[in-house]
C-alpha cells in the first residue's frame, strides 16, 4: 500500500487553496504562498513534472522546518504541504500558510518554511519537455535564494 | 555489516532505488561514498554533492555506519 497519503505534509492528491482562514481570533495577517508548476525552465518547454520524496523523512523535516518557525516569530499558524506524483501545468505543487497578530511575522515565516523547504527537503523534481525528452531538475546550488 | 540502501531521483539511473548491501570493511559514511564511486564512477559527481541518511538523519562524512539501518543517498533537493 502506497504510505505517503499517511503523511501530514506530503500527499499524492491535488491540493486545494484554503477557502477560509484558520478561526484565530488574534490573527490579523495571514499570508499564503503557492508552488505552480510554470511551462518553461531554463528555456526549455516543460509539458508537465513529477515530484518524487523520500516520504517519511521529507514529512518529518517539514515538521521540524514549522516547529523552528515557530521558535523564531511569533506566530497563530503555520502549515506546509507538498504535492508528489504527476503534475500538469498550472497545477499546485506546494502550499505555504501562514498567520500572525501582524503581516510582518506572516510574511517572513513564510518565506522562512518555503526556502528551507526547497533547499533542504528530500523532494525531487523531473521535468518533462516538449520534445519528449525528461530530466531530473539539478536541485539549488544557489545560496542566495533568489528564485 | 547488512545494511538497506535507497537511492532517490537521478541517483537511480545510477544504483537500484532500493537494494540490501553487504559491506566489508567498510565503517564511516565517507567509506560507503568511495565504495559506491568505485561500483559506479559514473555516479562521482552527483554523488559528491549528495547527502547521506542514516534512519532518516542526515549524516556527516565522519558518521559511523549501523549495522541494519535504512541508509539513503540524496541528491540536492529540487521540490517546490
Amino acid at each position: 500500500m502506497e504510505t505517503n497519503t499517511q503523511h501530514k505534509h506530503i500527499t499524492e492528491n491535488k491540493l486545494e487553496l484554503p477557502t477560509s482562514f484558520p478561526p484565530l481570533p488574534s490573527m490579523g495577517g495571514y499570508v499564503l504562498f503557492a508552488g505552480i508548476v510554470r511551462d518553461i525552465n531554463d528555456g526549455r518547454q516543460v509539458t508537465h513534472l513529477e515530484y518524487e520524496a523520500y516520504s517519511e523523512m521529507a514529512n518529518q523535516m517539514i515538521a521540524d522546518i514549522i516547529s523552528d518557525t515557530f521558535k523564531k516569530w511569533d506566530l497563530q499558524f503555520a502549515e506546509c504541504i507538498h504535492r508528489l506524483g504527476k503534475l500538469n501545468l498550472g497545477e499546485v505543487a506546494v502550499i505555504v500558510n501562514t498567520g500572525g497578530v501582524h503581516r510582518d511575522e506572516a510574511y517572513k515565516a513564510n518565506r522562512y518554511i518555503i526556502d528551507r523547504v526547497k533547499h533542504e527537503v528530500p523532494i525531487w523534481k523531473k521535468e518533462y519537455y516538449v520534445d519528449g525528452s525528461s530530466e531530473w531538475s539539478q536541485g539549488c546550488l544557489d545560496d542566495t535564494h533568489n528564485h | 555489516m547488512k545494511i538497506q540502501l535507497l537511492s532517490f531521483a537521478a541517483l537511480k539511473d545510477y544504483f537500484p532505488s532500493k537494494q540490501e548491501l553487504v559491506l566489508d570493511g567498510i565503517h564511516t559514511v565517507s567509506d560507503l561514498k568511495l565504495y559506491l564511486r568505485n561500483l559506479n564512477p559514473e555516479a562521482t559527481n552527483l554523488l559528491k554533492i549528495s547527502r547521506i541518511s542514516i534512519n532518516q538523519t542526515i549524516a556527516k562524512d565522519s558518521d559511523s555506519l549501523i549495522e541494519g539501518s535504512v541508509i539513503a543517498i540524496l541528491p540536492p533537493s529540487s521540490g517546490g
